[in-house]
């Protein structure tokens, strides 16, 4: 099942779009891509695709909540803003992974000195 | 946790209205593209390549619907579904496997189901009373002599209510019968003595009116009377004013105080149904002494059941004489009501079980052969990559949906049954609730249901799997032949469904023996063509003997000049009747030493010996002259006569009257022996003429040319004409009432036997099917043999002889599994031994020609082969 897929590249695609919403407000699939991209100056090139997986994991768990609305050329577009559970969430997960970053980054130190 | 459920909730909203979100799904990603599109037309590209490019970013299309679809649904049950839809395709496409499948799964079930319908009300449904865990029955053990008595003494109880610490509440009541005048008619009804605590004890309101108040429950106390709803009904017209009316018990004026709710029942072993009741304490004789209770209560909170006995008994012994070793037993009311019924509950449910079992190996059967045509589905399954989980879930799946189907058809075959059921077996069941379904029948049902479809499709669904994927596909378009496992998988199902079958019928046999003997009894008496009609004679109308026989004599004569009637007698004690004959206490016989005790004493008229055909041994028989004043004379039976008398004869001995000390009653007649009950043996008997020892209560026997019941109502008139306030009732042949003391053995048997043909029939058709489907496989090699020069007798002999060959070991393992199992019928059989022989016999070749049979016709089949056909074909 979908759910148990949970590799890294899945758990952190689902905290970057957290976070650009957080730190964005209300936006829609496109410009959250394209946000993820800019960001990341091109280094990740995913399929934009992508994050709509994980934009209905987010949804199903509560954390990001959903409109219809219109985009800037008048488009009929849905908009995806974070709840108060989705900030707690984020701010959790954004704990865990300056810890684990952290950790990784130690090891890998660790690994050079030999 | 939470989030858990919160991902379910949207993923079952998602399921629901997958067509909206997928449209939703449709636009955003549109949105999407187009918002791409002009980005990258922006950065110069042409419209073609913008476009392209834009599909290249997104990504698949496809994939990324699917992943949105599959994330807002349920996969499980998605794949639930898709194979409930392949199942019924596949049930459909084989609708002659599908319907023989269903039935026999509706025969099982539907069995089960309607027994534990029985089994439920009796055992598991409490009584219907508040608290029904703390509700006792007080019962006395007179020693090993006596056994354990329902009744007790009025001083005993008396005593146990006054000086108890640890019931809350204890009651007593009783039941009796009079002779009931009120508006009109004069009745005969059964009513009840109750304490004026048995009401509440049993948490009942009264309908009208008010119950006993406690001033009434005492000697001398006024007489006071509470109507049953039904007589309410029937005999006052539901008249609202009831209360304050009088009625008249047996000569005795009571006031009417109430009227008890519709459906107040007694939890009693077997159903009386009490017309009226009154205070306990106002029965029995002058000083209550003849009162016997019934005692029941109520344990206080925290007392246990043991504690309760302990204390009840040391209260008991100090009312005792001394020698006397008796004592109380207490048990849990409802345990005390049901615990006889139990085992013959259990032995039904037991049967059940195996029949059901009988369908489930059945329809393992034809799932197995159906399975072995499906290996081509299977094979090209697994090589496309259905994993070996999958492909047994779905045909588990499969068999769940047809136990399913089976189970609704069985619980509707229930339904129907169970009125048919009732009809049987409630007059073998105490009275507790009306059997009806409850959720516990319909849990029980759905359990049995997924259980049996597991059972029957386990076994198939593995086998499917293992399916030797390249030697299956790459078979001819000729089905793959069978597997050598999968035969011999087939060949144990068919012995164990025969094996089953038989323990079924051997159980079933048994009880039919036992049925027969005990209607082949010879009671002694001829029971055909004589019509019993008993009339309790109103004390307060007939005080004295002389009236008393007077009466009786009138009603007699008058009956004989009815036409049509051959004779006519009264007895006090009737052979099948409901008094209990009095058991004398020991008295002396001249020329005696010891004491003569237990025996039985019957009042009869002149006539009774040669109305009921009962043969003169020796003597004679009692006449008119036999009156009071003249030398008071007996008749006693054989069994008397071997018992007491010895090598000499009765005749002329004389035999003490336990009525009147120093009286002498001389024996002028030994006559055959009857039996009281078909199942009690003759015991000794002592007749006395009805003149010399009348007492005011008589059945009279009437011997009639045809069919007694048309004389029913001519002989209530004759007793109306002489006095119409003495009430007539329990009118009935004597064969009817034989028949009456038969039924719940009948009833056994029937319901045994009709078990039992199912499972034969089962395992007929499962041993059918097993051979055929076999023979089908064969044909080709028939066909060889017979081109090698065999004969058809030899292929005959080949087939039957391998269908017999699992029919005997199949029987061979069911006597063993009967030899031990029938151990533990031999309290509910009569006349027969859990282990007769004749009876094994029999049935186990009755099964034997059922197998024989049922591989004849196949064998018939494959004897027909045409060889050049046969090897024609491939």
């Amino acid at each position: 099942m979908t759910e148990n897929r949970s590799d890294i590249l899945q758990g952190t695609l689902d905290l970057m779009v957290l976070k650009t919403l957080a730190a964005m407000g209300p936006l829609h699939g496109y410009g959250i891509a394209r946000r993820i991209e800019q960001i990341s100056e091109d280094v990740l090139r995913i399929n934009q695709g992508t994050i709509y997986a994980s934009l209905v994991r987010l949804l199903q768990n509560g954390w990001i909540s959903a409109a219809w609305g219109t985009s800037e050329n008048n488009r009929k577009a849905k908009f995806y803003s974070i709840t108060k559970v989705g900030r707690r969430q984020l701010r959790q997960e954004e704990e865990n992974w300056s810890r684990m970053s952290g950790v990784i980054g130690r090891l890998l130190q660790l690994a050079e000195r030999r | 946790m939470v989030n858990r459920i919160s991902v379910l909730g949207h993923r079952i909203r998602g399921r629901i209205s997958r067509r909206r979100l997928d449209e939703e799904f449709e636009q955003e990603l549109g949105t999407h593209l187009e918002m791409l599109t002009e980005e990258n037309l922006r950065r110069g590209m042409s419209p073609d390549e913008a476009r392209r490019m834009a599909r290249v970013q997104l990504g698949g299309m496809t994939q990324l619907r699917e992943i949105h679809r599959e994330m807002w649904g349920l996969p499980w049950l998605e794949a639930l579904l898709q194979d409930l839809r392949y199942g019924i395709r596949q049930f459909r496409r084989n609708s002659g496997f599908t319907i023989v499948a269903v039935l026999t799964l509706a025969l099982g079930i539907g069995a089960t189901a309607a027994i534990f319908t029985v089994f439920n009300a009796v055992l598991l449904r409490p009584l219907p009373y508040s608290d029904p865990s703390r509700l006792v029955y007080i019962s006395e053990n007179l020693g090993p002599k006596y056994g354990v008595s329902q009744y007790m003494g009025y001083k005993e109880f008396a005593a146990l209510r006054d000086q108890n610490r640890t019931l809350s509440s204890i009651a007593g009541y009783m039941f009796s019968s009079a002779n009931l005048a009120a508006e009109g008619k004069a009745q005969h009804v059964i009513y009840g003595l109750a304490s004026a605590s048995f009401f509440s004890l049993l948490h009942v309101r009264p309908f009208l009116g008010r119950l006993f108040l406690p001033q009434e429950d005492r000697r001398g106390g006024p007489l006071v009377a509470i109507l049953s709803h039904g007589l309410w009904t029937n005999r006052f017209d539901s008249d609202p004013h009831v209360a304050g009316k009088s009625i008249t018990l047996d000569g005795k004026s009571y006031a009417v105080v109430g009227v008890l709710p519709p459906g107040f029942v007694v939890p009693e072993r077997y159903p009386v149904d009490y017309q009226l009741w009154v205070p306990l304490a106002t029965g029995g004789g002058p000083s209550g002494s003849f009162q016997l209770v019934e005692a029941v209560g109520r344990l206080r909170p925290g007392v246990s059941l043991s504690r309760a006995n302990s204390e009840l008994n040391t209260i008991f012994q100090s009312t005792l004489r001394k020698g006397e070793k008796w004592s109380v037993v207490l048990s849990n009311w409802q345990n005390e009501i049901v615990s006889k019924s139990r085992r013959l509950l259990m032995l039904f449910m037991a049967a059940v079980g195996i029949l059901l079992l009988i369908a489930c190996v059945n329809v393992a059967n034809l799932m197995l052969a159906r399975s072995a045509y499906r290996q081509k589905e299977m094979a090209v399954r697994l090589a496309v990559g259905a994993g070996k989980s999958r492909i047994i879930r779905q045909l588990l799946t499969e068999s769940v949906l047809l136990a399913f189907a089976g189970g609704g058809m069985g619980l509707a075959l229930a339904g129907l049954g169970k009125k048919l059921l009732i009809l049987l077996i409630s007059r073998n069941l105490p009275s507790l609730e009306p059997i009806r379904f409850d959720w516990r029948v319909f849990g029980f049902a759905a359990g049995v249901t997924v259980l049996t479809g597991i059972l029957f499709g386990i076994v198939p669904a593995f086998q499917a799997s293992k399916v030797p994927l390249d030697e299956t596909l790459k078979e001819a378009t000729r089905n793959a032949s069978e597997r050598h496992s999968q035969t011999s998988l087939r060949s144990v199902l068919v012995v164990a469904e025969t094996a089953l079958a038989l323990v079924l019928l051997i159980g079933a046999g048994l009880f039919l023996k036992g049925f027969l003997t005990e209607r082949g009894i010879n009671m002694g008496f001829k029971s055909s063509n004589v019509l019993c009609v008993t009339v309790d004679l109103t004390p307060s109308q007939y005080p004295t003997k002389p009236a008393q026989s007077a009466f009786f004599q009138q009603v007699i004569d008058r009956i004989k000049g009815l036409p049509g009637v051959r004779s006519v007698a009264g007895d006090s004690f009737p052979p099948l009747g409901n008094r209990t004959t009095g058991l004398s206490t020991d008295l002396h016989l001249d020329g005696r030493v010891a004491d003569i005790s237990d025996t039985a004493f019957d009042y009869v008229t002149p006539d009774y010996f040669r109305t009921m055909e009962i043969p003169l041994e020796q003597g004679r028989f009692f006449t008119d002259a036999d009156r009071e004043g003249s030398l008071p004379v007996a008749i006693v039976n054989q069994a008397f006569a071997h018992t007491y008398c010895h090598e000499k004869s009765c005749l002329g001995a004389r035999i003490e009257s336990w009525v009147l000390k120093k009286e002498w009653l001389t024996i002028v007649g030994v006559v055959g022996d009857t039996r009281l009950r078909p199942e009690k043996k003759p015991f000794p008997e002592i007749y006395l003429p009805y003149l010399q020892a009348v007492g005011p209560y008589m059945t009279i026997l009437t011997r009639t040319a045809g069919n007694p019941l048309h004389w029913a109502s001519a002989v209530r008139d004759q007793v109306s004409a002489v006095d119409q306030d003495q009430p007539p009732y329990d009118i009935a042949t004597l064969d009817e009432l034989r028949a009456k003391f038969i039924a719940p053995r009948r009833v056994n048997m029937l319901l045994l036997g009709s078990f039992a043909l199912l499972g034969l029939v089962l395992a007929g058709v499962g041993i059918y099917g097993v051979v055929a489907y076999s023979v089908s496989r064969r044909t080709h090699e028939v066909g060889i043999r017979m081109a090698l020069g065999a004969e058809k007798g030899d292929v005959l002999r080949m087939v039957v002889g391998q269908g017999l060959k699992l029919a005997l070991i199949g029987v061979a393992i069911g006597i063993a599994g009967a030899l031990a199992l029938t151990r533990f019928l031999s309290s509910l059989l009569y006349g027969v031994k859990a282990t007769d022989p004749l009876t094994f016999i029999a049935v186990s070749l009755i099964l034997i020609a059922v197998a024989l049979l049922a591989c004849y016709i196949p064998a018939r089949r494959a004897a027909k082969v045409d060889p050049m056909v046969a090897l024609r074909y491939e």
